[in-house]
C-alpha cells in the first residue's frame, strides 16, 4: 500500500503498523494503531503586514488497547518502527486486563487509500501567486470606501494524513481543507466595527474565489454596522441565515447527542429518542462524507467509514452520533463520528458536516411572510449546553424585517436564547437552499477539530437580547 | 536536537535572523465516568520551532529594504536524513524573502527574571496527582446531598523550552501545569442538572478541590429550581469564574487587544496613550489594570516571552487612562515605544467595596456565577451571554435564574464599575472577587 501524503520515514512506519497491532494483542483483547498528521501553508496580509508561513505541522503514532473496559493509550511524536514496537510492549506489560473483558469488533476486513479530489489543486500556484491573490483581493477591498482602516485577508491550505490499523483494517486517507477568509474594519472615527467573509472546505482552489458583489456587501454591512443599535430584548419571528442555522444545529442541537454525553448522563436528549422532538419539517444529519465539507473525513480516527446519519427525521429524533466505546458501551449504532485533535488527544465523539435538511420554500417567501421580525444573518459564537438544553447562539448582527421587507437596521450583536425543543418546534418554514460554512469545533472549551454546519433559511421564533 | 537545528540554520543561506525554540512535553491524562476509568493516556512530544528572518528588496521595486519570517516546525522525524531538514529551512527562507514587510529586530540578551512556573509534585508524581485529584473529587462529593460525579478529566503536564535566538538571547524555563475538567449533577425526583468546570493551574496546591466542589454542588442544586430572570435594565454583580470569563476570554479579552501595539500599527484600536480607555464618563470605582508576567505559579507567567524579551509586571491602565501598549519587539520598534513582551496574566487593582456589599440592594439585582460562554468582542467590547446560573437578589432574599442573557459594552460597564475588596487567583487572573455593574439590559422571561 503506498501512503502518498506522509513523509518517506512516517510511510516506512505506516506499512508496520498491522505487526504493531498484533504484538499488543498479544496481550490486549483489542488493539489499533494509528498516525497522524498535518501540513499546510498559510499567507495573511493587511494593510500594514504581510505573513507567508506554515501551518505548524504535527506528526505523531498513536497506539491503543483495550483492557476489556477501557482504552489505554500511549502516544508520541518520535515516529519510527523502532519506536512503535517498543512504545507496544511497554504499554501492554504495564495494562491490567479487567476480570470481565469484553471484545471490540475490529469490523470487515479492508485496505484502502483514500484521497480529497481537487478540481484545482492547490499546488497548481506557486506560493508567491498564492500570495498575489491575497493581495489583489486586498487592493480590491481596500479601495471601496474611505472608512475603511484595515482588511485583512487569510488564506489558508492543510493537508491531513492519517493511517489506521487493527487487526482487520489499514486505512489511510489524506484530506486537503482550504479556507480564505477576509475581514473588513471601518470607522466613522467615534465607533469600530467589523464584518468578514468566508469560504472553505475539501478540495481545491476552486472553493475560495470571491467576487466583487460579495466584497461590496461585506464592505457595506461593515459600515451599516457602525449605527446599529442594540435590540430590545424579547421574543421575535426570525428568520435564519443558512449560517445561523447551522450553529443552531450544531450548537443547540448536535453537541446533545455525542452518546459519550449519554454515558456521562449529561444529555437530556436521551429521554426524546424515538419521539417528536421538533417540528415535523426538520431534519438534522450529520454527515463525514459530504462532499466538499469543511468537515468531511473518509474515516474517522478509529477506522470507521464516513456515512450520513439521520439525527432527526421529520421532527423525530431518530439516532445519536458514536465513537467506539460509546457504541459498544450502549449497544448502539457505531457511527463514523470518533475524533481526536491530535495524537496528543483522546478521541471524543464529535460532529463533521452538522446541517438542517433542505425544505421546499423559497428563501423569499420566507421573508415576505414576516409582519414584523429580525433576519439573522451571521453567528459570531455558540455553546453547548446538552443537559440543561438552553441554547446560546451569538449573531453578529441581525436587520429589522417590516411587513415582509429588510429596512436596513441593524443591531448588533443578538443574543438567541432558549430552550432548545421549543426552538425547534417553532420552526415553521424551512427554505429550499442550502449552504455550509466552515470553522473548528471545540468539546466544551478545547479539542479543536475542523466542522462545518449549515443547512437551508429557517423561520422560527426566538427570544433575542 | 536544538544544536544541530541552530548548525543547519546558520549554514542556511538567506537566514538574516533567526529564533529557535525547543518545546519538549510529557502529558498523562486520566478520564473517568463517574467513579469509573474511562481512558488513560501518557503523552510525549518534541519540536524545534525555527523562525527565520530574510531581508530583501520591496517586491514592488525601489531600494526599500524589506524583512520577511516564515517558521519551519522541525519534528523528531525530519532528523532522520539531513535532506528533510534542510528542504524546511530552504521552504521557510523562501517563504520569509516573500513577505514584504518594515524592517525591525530580535530581542537582544537580557537578564531574566526568576519566576516560578514548575511544581516539583507534579514533576515527580504526574500520575499520581493526575488520579489523585479525581479521587479528592469524589472524596469530597461523599458530602454532598443528591450531588454525583458524571466524569472528570484530569491532564498533568510538564513543558521545557529552551531559546535561543541570533542576537545571543538564551533562555530556559520549565514549567508545569495542570487541567482538572469535570461535570457534577445534581438530582431532583424528576430532574436532573449540571454544573461544569474547567480549572487551570501549574501548581496542586492552588486548587481546592473541596472548596469548588461544596461550591458547584451548590449551584447544581440551585439549578435545579432555578427560572427565567426578568426582562429590563438591573445592576448586574458577576463574580468569580464567570468574571474571569468576561474580563479574559480566553486569552482574546477586548481590554488585551485594545492595549496592544500590534493592533495600534495596524490601526484596529482607536485607544491613544494617556487617554481614556472607557467610552462613558467614568463613575465607579477608578479602574487600573496590569499585564503580570512575573505572578507565581500564573498560567501566562514566563520568564521570557516567545522571542525572548525579558518579562515583567507593567501597569498598562492607570486609573481609567491608557498608560502604555503592551508590544513585543517588533511592534514597539514599529511605533517606537518600550518593548514590553507578551501580556502576561491579568492584574487588576481590589476595590473598596466588600462582596457582601455589592450584592446589597433593596432594589432587584442579578448576580451571575456561571455563562454558558461568554466571549465579549475583542475589537468592539460588545458582549452578550446566556445565563447559565445567578441568582435574582430582592431586599436579600436570592432566587435562582438560568436562561435568558445579559447583553453591553464591557468599556461602557467598567466606567461604572463598583470593585470588590476581596481579591482572587484563578490561573490568568488576579483581582477582584466581583464587580457590580449598572444599568445592564437583561433579556428573560
Amino acid at each position: 500500500m503506498v501512503f502518498k501524503e506522509l513523509p518517506p520515514e512516517v510511510s516506512k512506519v505506516a506499512s508496520r503498523l498491522p505487526d504493531v497491532v498484533l504484538e499488543m494483542e498479544r496481550t490486549a483483547p483489542y488493539a489499533a494503531a494509528s498516525l497522524a498528521g498535518s501540513r499546510g501553508l498559510r499567507i495573511s496580509v493587511n494593510d500594514r503586514e504581510q505573513v507567508v508561513t506554515e501551518v505548524p505541522p504535527s506528526q505523531g503514532l498513536v497506539l491503543s488497547a483495550w483492557n476489556g473496559s477501557f482504552f489505554e493509550e500511549s502516544a508520541t511524536s518520535e515516529v519510527t518502527a523502532q519506536q512503535a514496537f517498543q512504545l507496544a510492549r511497554s504499554l501492554t506489560s504495564r495494562m491490567q486486563l479487567a476480570p470481565t473483558s469484553t471484545r471490540l469488533d475490529s469490523g470487515p476486513t479492508l485496505r484502502q487509500h483514500f484521497s480529497t479530489d481537487c478540481v484545482r489543486d492547490p499546488a497548481s500556484l506557486s506560493t508567491k501567486e498564492k500570495l498575489e491573490l491575497c493581495i489583489d483581493v486586498l487592493r480590491r477591498a481596500r479601495k471601496l470606501d474611505t472608512r475603511i482602516v484595515n482588511v485583512q485577508v487569510d488564506y489558508t491550505e492543510t493537508l491531513e494524513s492519517k493511517v489506521f490499523a487493527n487487526r482487520n483494517r489499514l486505512l489511510s486517507q489524506g484530506v486537503q481543507r482550504m479556507r480564505f477568509g477576509v475581514v473588513i474594519m471601518v470607522s466613522d472615527g467615534q465607533r469600530m466595527q467589523y464584518d468578514w467573509l468566508g469560504k472553505d472546505g475539501t478540495g481545491g482552489l476552486e472553493l475560495i474565489e470571491i467576487s466583487d458583489d460579495e466584497l461590496l456587501k461585506l464592505c457595506d454591512n461593515a459600515i451599516a454596522l457602525l449605527s446599529a443599535g442594540r435590540i430590545p430584548p424579547g421574543m421575535y419571528e426570525v428568520i435564519c441565515s443558512p449560517d445561523v442555522s447551522g450553529v443552531i444545529a450544531h450548537e443547540a442541537f448536535g453537541h446533545g447527542v455525542e452518546l459519550d454525553m449519554f454515558l456521562k448522563d449529561r444529555a437530556r436528549s436521551r429521554q426524546y429518542l424515538g419521539k417528536a422532538i421538533a417540528s415535523p419539517l426538520v431534519d438534522i444529519l450529520d454527515d463525514p462524507s459530504y462532499p466538499g465539507g469543511h468537515g468531511t473525513y473518509f474515516f474517522d480516527d478509529e477506522g470507521q467509514l464516513a456515512a450520513p446519519t439521520y439525527i432527526i427525521r421529520q421532527g423525530v429524533f431518530e439516532r445519536g452520533l458514536s465513537d467506539h466505546y460509546s457504541a459498544h458501551s450502549l449497544c448502539m449504532p457505531h457511527t463514523a463520528n470518533g475524533r481526536r485533535e491530535s495524537f496528543e488527544r483522546k478521541i471524543y465523539v464529535r460532529m463533521s458536516n452538522t446541517f438542517f435538511g433542505r425544505g421546499q420554500t423559497p428563501v423569499q417567501s420566507m421573508l415576505d411572510s414576516v409582519e414584523h421580525g429580525i433576519y439573522l444573518q451571521h453567528t459570531s459564537s455558540g455553546m453547548e449546553d446538552p443537559k440543561g438544553w438552553g441554547m446560546q447562539v451569538t449573531s453578529h448582527y441581525g436587520e429589522e424585517i417590516v411587513n415582509g421587507k429588510l429596512t436596513g437596521k441593524r443591531f448588533a450583536p443578538i443574543g438567541i436564547t432558549g430552550y432548545v425543543p421549543d426552538i425547534l418546534h417553532s420552526v415553521s418554514m424551512v427554505g429550499d437552499d442550502f449552504l455550509l460554512s466552515g470553522g473548528t469545533c471545540g468539546k466544551g472549551h478545547k479539542e479543536w477539530v475542523p466542522v462545518s454546519s449549515g443547512g437551508p433559511h429557517l423561520r422560527l421564533k426566538a427570544r433575542l437580547g | 536536537m536544538l544544536q544541530r537545528i541552530i548548525e543547519a540554520v546558520r549554514r542556511e543561506e538567506g537566514v538574516h535572523d533567526w529564533l529557535a525554540r525547543h518545546i519538549r512535553k510529557t502529558s498523562t491524562q486520566y478520564y473517568t465516568i463517574g467513579s469509573r476509568a474511562e481512558s488513560r493516556r501518557s503523552v510525549q512530544s518534541e519540536k524545534v520551532l525555527v523562525t527565520v528572518m530574510n531581508d530583501h528588496a520591496a517586491s514592488a521595486g525601489g531600494q526599500e529594504q524589506m524583512r520577511g519570517q516564515a517558521q519551519a516546525t522541525i519534528l523528531p522525524a525530519d532528523l532522520a536524513d539531513e535532506t528533510s531538514l534542510q528542504h524546511k529551512l530552504n521552504q521557510a527562507v523562501f517563504m520569509a524573502h516573500l513577505a514584504d514587510n518594515s524592517p525591525y529586530g530580535l530581542p537582544a540578551p537580557a537578564e531574566y527574571p526568576t519566576v516560578e512556573l514548575a511544581d516539583l509534585t507534579i514533576q515527580s508524581r504526574a500520575k499520581q496527582v493526575a488520579e489523585g485529584l479525581v479521587q479528592q473529587l469524589l472524596a469530597a462529593l461523599e458530602h454532598e446531598k443528591d450531588v454525583r460525579l458524571s466524569s472528570a478529566e484530569a491532564f498533568v503536564e510538564e513543558t521545557q523550552i529552551e531559546l535561543q535566538n541570533s542576537r545571543g538571547c538564551h533562555g530556559e524555563q520549565t514549567q508545569t501545569s495542570l487541567l482538572l475538567d469535570w461535570v457534577l449533577l445534581a438530582a431532583s425526583s424528576n430532574d436532573e442538572m449540571e454544573s461544569h468546570l474547567a480549572v487551570e493551574r501549574r501548581r496542586v496546591s492552588d486548587v481546592d478541590v473541596a472548596g469548588m466542589v461544596r461550591r458547584h454542588a451548590q449551584y447544581a442544586r440551585d439549578a435545579l429550581l432555578a427560572t427565567a430572570p426578568r426582562t429590563g435594565v438591573f445592576p448586574v454583580v458577576v463574580s468569580d469564574e464567570a468574571l474571569e470569563e468576561l474580563l479574559m476570554a480566553e486569552g482574546h479579552s477586548p481590554l488585551i487587544y485594545r492595549s496592544s501595539a500590534q493592533l495600534k500599527y495596524q490601526r484596529m484600536t482607536p485607544w491613544e496613550v494617556g487617554a481614556t480607555i472607557f467610552t462613558t464618563s467614568p463613575s465607579g470605582d477608578q479602574f487600573t489594570l496590569y499585564s503580570h508576567a512575573l505572578l507565581p505559579f500564573g498560567m501566562r507567567s514566563a520568564a521570557f516571552d516567545a522571542e525572548g524579551l525579558a518579562t515583567h509586571r507593567l501597569p498598562i491602565v492607570e486609573k481609567g487612562l491608557l498608560s502604555r501598549f503592551w508590544a513585543e519587539q517588533r511592534y514597539a520598534e514599529y511605533l517606537q515605544v518600550p518593548a514590553t513582551g507578551t501580556f502576561g496574566n491579568m492584574e487588576i487593582a481590589a476595590g473598596t467595596h466588600p462582596f457582601s456589599a455589592l450584592l446589597d440592594d433593596d432594589a432587584t439585582l442579578y448576580h451571575i456565577v456561571a455563562f454558558s460562554a461568554m466571549s465579549p468582542d475583542p475589537f468592539t467590547g460588545d458582549f452578550v451571554g446566556e445565563i447559565r446560573l445567578g441568582y435574582e437578589l430582592t431586599a436579600g432574599r436570592a432566587r435562582p435564574i438560568r436562561g435568558g442573557s445579559i447583553s453591553g459594552n464591557l468599556f461602557d460597564v467598567l466606567a461604572r464599575a463598583q470593585l470588590s475588596q476581596e481579591t482572587t487567583f484563578l490561573g490568568d487572573y488576579v483581582g477582584p472577587r466581583a464587580m457590580r455593574f449598572a444599568d445592564v439590559t437583561v433579556a428573560g422571561a
